[in-house]
Order: C-alpha cells, then structure tokens, then sequence
C-alpha cells in the first residue's frame, strides 16, 4: 500500500467525483511519480465509493457531499497540499508516471508552471473554440509560443511559488490563473506532451450546447478582463502611431 | 512575387469587363472613402473604378503620402482630397472620410488595390438593400488553424465569442465595405478608428452585420515589411485592437458575454451522469 510522505516534496491532487472504476489506477501510477509525495483525492459529490476506496489505497481525501468540479477541486486540493511541487491530474484518466514524471522534473529544476505541450487538433479550419480560446490567451499574454498549451489542460505542475503568486483560490478558474501567472512574472512553459484530448470523455450537450465549452470559454474571456483591468483596455499592447485626437 | 503585373492584369480584366457592368438601381446615396498612404502606382487604377460607379461623393483621404500619390489622384478624379503630411493610420482616415460625407452608404477601400467596379457593387448594392455592414468574405481564402496568422486567429475569435460564428474571418478589418449612414451613427466615429471594436459594437447593437462578396485582397496585398511576421507592430496593433474590442463588448454585455452561465457544479454532475 501506498503511503503519504509526512514532509512531501511533490503533492499529487486528484479531484475525483464517482471514479471508482479508474481512482485505484490513478492512484498507483501517482503513487510511482517520486518517492517523497503525498497524494490528496479530493472527492466531491461521489456516491460510489471512490472516497473509502481512495483512502484504503493510502491516498489522503477531503471529502465534500456536493460536486465541485475538477477545478475548484484543485484549488481545494491545493489549500492543503505541503509539497514544493503540485502536480495536478484527474481522477477519470489513468496517465502512466512515465509521462507525470516530467512535469514534476520541470519544477524541480526551477520552472514554475510547468504545462502540457498538447495543442489539441489544430489541422482543420473550423476548430473547437476552447483550442482557439487556449491559443487567443497565450497570443494576447505575448506568449504565442506556448501554442494552446494551458492550465486548463492536466496534467501540469506548479511550484510553491506559483501557488502563493497566483493564490490556490484563482485555481479554480484555470485561464484566469493561467494569465496571472504570466503576467506576473513566473517561469510557464510547455514541458511535455500528454495527448489528453483522446482520452477525455465525450462531450455533453444541453439544449445543443456544450456547457463545459460554454464555461471554459467564459474563464478565457474573465482573464481576459483581469487583463484589462490591470494593464488598461488594450492589455498592454500601444496603438501604433494612431493618433485619436484626430477624430473627436 | 511581382506586383505590378498582378495589377496591370486586374486593371485589363475590369477594363474588358466595361461595358458589361449592370449599375444597380440604387434608392439610396452612396460615397467612396479611399484611404492612400504612398499609392502613386495605384491610385490611378483605384479611382477609374470609382469613377464607374454612381457615387455621389468620393474622399481620398491622404496621410503620410511622400511619392507622387497626391498628383496622381488630383489628375485623375473629380474627388476631394483631404491630405496630411504625417502619418495618421488609415483606420483614422477611415474615419475621418466617413465625416466628410452625408450620403446613406459609405464604401471603404484602399488606395493600394485596384478593386473592379465590378466587385464593389455587391457592397453597395447589399446596403442599398438594408445591411448596415457589407463585409468582405475572405473566409475562402484562409488556411487552415495551424497555418492561421495571429490576426486571422483574432478575429475568428472575436466572431465566436460575440456568437457570429456564421461571419467566421470576416471582419471590419478587411476592406472593401460599406456601411450605412445608421452603422456609422450607432458605433460612432470616434469608434471606427479601431475596426474590431467597431465591429463588435456593430453586432452587439443589433446592426445588421454580414459578409456579402469576396474579393481576392489578401493575395494581391502589398507586403510590407512593417506587417510580416509574428509579433510585428501592426500585429501588435492589431491584437490590442482586439482586446479593446473585447473589452468593450465585455463593457457591454457583461464579461462572460453570451455566454451561458453553468455553475461547475452544474457542469460536474452532467458530466458524471454520462
């Protein structure tokens, strides 16, 4: 059996609603991520199991009766994780520690958000608009290299330092986190590509609409309003010889 | 790529195509507003377009002209000119035009691309018809997403987030358009000056916004140095041009826009229950 570390290096948060099919495997592979690590399964709003089932398998869980989501279940994960490094997954997608393991050696040596390199699919016309959301984010932070790499997208790891800029709170809109953590200075990059886009589950729709799409969307355009507030209505960018004055 | 070539063939093809232009019966007036910074080589061509349509008034409006811009359209046209010597940015002279004129519909091009009268008559022809904005449909020539500049990434950005996701690449960015005395006085004047945030105001304030023609302006587009490459000035330019469209529209409709407002715990329990 697995056992927490009592002074982890790495924290591995796993937010988890009703995966008891997938939560022992996710935990086994986490487990095999560093030897000095804590595992925190945030199980929200499960009625399956998965929180006695990920305690029995020596993870630590916070446990709350109401679904949360997964990223506010990060950012719950988070307020109580020790480690100098966090690495975010899922409880529903068993990735192999073979590919969790360069996100944490991106951290360890001294990148502070350190991202998934997957872009999704780019090579058509028509894209899904959280791909174009992820890639009009990086263009307008300045960092177009990043592509559509975003914390939006597990698995990622952040240092401690990232936490305390960015504040466990804004983890729960991870575009809004994704921009402070830019724009205030801190070492993002793309580490590692972990092709999660195959193995998320299929898209649900509500009156024709994808209300994952319709959120996650929404959480792009709040950083970009964050980014507005805070470097004026143009973000940043000048206005290129353009003088206004003239038209009044 | 030689440039001249292409024009002086655009030029033979609108020339052949004289006398088969069909005026439209318009009920409305219209004007041309002609933006030329250093267009000596192609005002000429530019304005005997003009010259076939049944315009009412036509502005050039000048800045920044230091070759023989200024000489050419004065020879050529009956237009007026309004010229300044330094650099103003045609999205000002854009606007400025559209000041020095009252008819119902405003045409906008460029001085830097003959553009066959032939093909301006669809523009005017969609407001005479009642669409406050006749954009250019440019969306048949974009390459696909991973080959898309950051500019074409923008504005298809900025159709989908205000729900046009039908309008696609097409934007007030892109000349030629026209637009109606009313689209002009709903956005404001002094919003023209930036074209994104004037077409994001168009659409929030119900104006009738639609892409009526295509026109081939992107592969006969001059290359200049100044907008070649990532990150050059202009697209620095034109991405705040963007975020200040956003903002605006977010200004209007609230920061998450049209958007449906799902809680995440909403969202978590659909998701579980598949």
């Amino acid at each position: 059996m697995y056992r927490n570390d009592p002074s982890p290096i790495v924290s591995i948060i796993i937010p988890a609603m009703n995966e008891r099919r997938t939560i022992t495997q996710v935990i086994r592979e986490a487990s095999k991520v560093h030897p000095k690590s804590e595992i925190i399964v945030v199980a929200n709003g499960s009625v399956d199991g998965t929180e006695s089932l990920a305690e029995k398998l020596g993870a630590r869980v916070i446990y709350g009766a109401e679904p949360l989501g997964h990223d506010v279940g990060r950012s719950v994960g988070t307020e109580s994780a020790k480690g100098n490094v966090l690495l975010f997954i899922d409880g529903d997608m068993i990735i192999p520690a073979v590919h969790l393991r360069p996100f944490v050696r991106s951290v360890l040596s001294g990148v502070d958000v350190a991202l998934n390199k997957y872009d999704g699919p780019i090579h058509r016309t028509q894209i899904h608009r959280v791909v174009l959301s992820k890639h009009i984010l990086n263009l307008v932070l300045s960092r177009a290299d990043l592509k559509g790499a975003s914390l939006t997208a597990i698995p990622h790891a952040l240092s401690r330092k990232a936490v305390e800029t960015v504040g466990a709170e804004h983890l729960s809109i991870p575009p809004l986190a994704h921009a402070m953590a830019v724009r205030q200075g801190l070492t993002v990059e793309a580490v590692y590509a972990v092709e999660v886009g195959r193995m998320n589950p299929s898209r649900v729709k509500i009156k024709g609409e994808d209300p994952l799409e319709q959120i996650v969307v929404g959480d792009h355009l709040e950083a970009i309003y964050w980014i507005t507030e805070r470097y004026g209505e143009r973000g940043g960018f000048e206005d290129l010889g353009r003088i206004r004055s003239m038209v009044r | 790529m030689s440039r001249s070539k292409t024009v002086k063939r655009r030029k033979n093809i609108s020339v052949s195509h004289a006398k088969q232009i069909v005026l439209p019966a318009l009920t409305k007036s219209v004007s041309a507003v002609v933006s030329v910074s250093n267009e000596e080589k192609t005002i000429a061509g530019v304005l005997g377009e003009l010259e076939r349509l049944p315009l009412q008034d036509i502005i050039i409006v000048m800045n920044g002209c230091t070759d023989d811009s200024f000489q050419m359209a004065r020879k050529q046209s009956r237009a007026a000119i309004v010229h300044y010597p330094e650099r103003i940015g045609h999205d000002v002279g854009r606007a400025i035009g559209s000041r020095m004129t009252n008819s119902d519909i405003v045409l906008f091009i460029d001085g830097d691309i003959v553009i066959s009268a032939a093909h301006l008559i669809p523009f005017i022809e969609a407001a005479n018809q009642g669409v406050d904005i006749a954009l250019n449909d440019i969306s048949p020539f974009v390459p696909p997403f991973s080959r898309q500049d950051d500019v074409t990434r923008l504005k298809y950005f900025l159709n989908r987030v205000l729900g046009r996701d039908d309008l696609q690449y097409n934007s007030l960015t892109a000349v030629p358009h026209a637009l109606s005395r009313r689209a002009i006085h709903t956005i404001g004047v002094n919003h023209l000056l930036v074209p994104p945030k004037a077409h994001a105001l168009a659409i929030l304030k119900g104006l009738t916004v639609r892409a009526v023609h295509t026109v081939d302006v992107i592969s006969n587009n001059r290359v200049r140095t100044e907008n070649t490459g990532p990150e050059s000035d202009v697209a620095r330019l034109i991405i705040g041009d963007h975020i200040e469209a956003i903002k605006a529209a977010m200004d209007h409709s609230g920061t998450r826009l049209h958007l449906s407002r799902y809680s995440r715990a909403e969202l978590a329990k659909w998701r579980n229950s598949l």
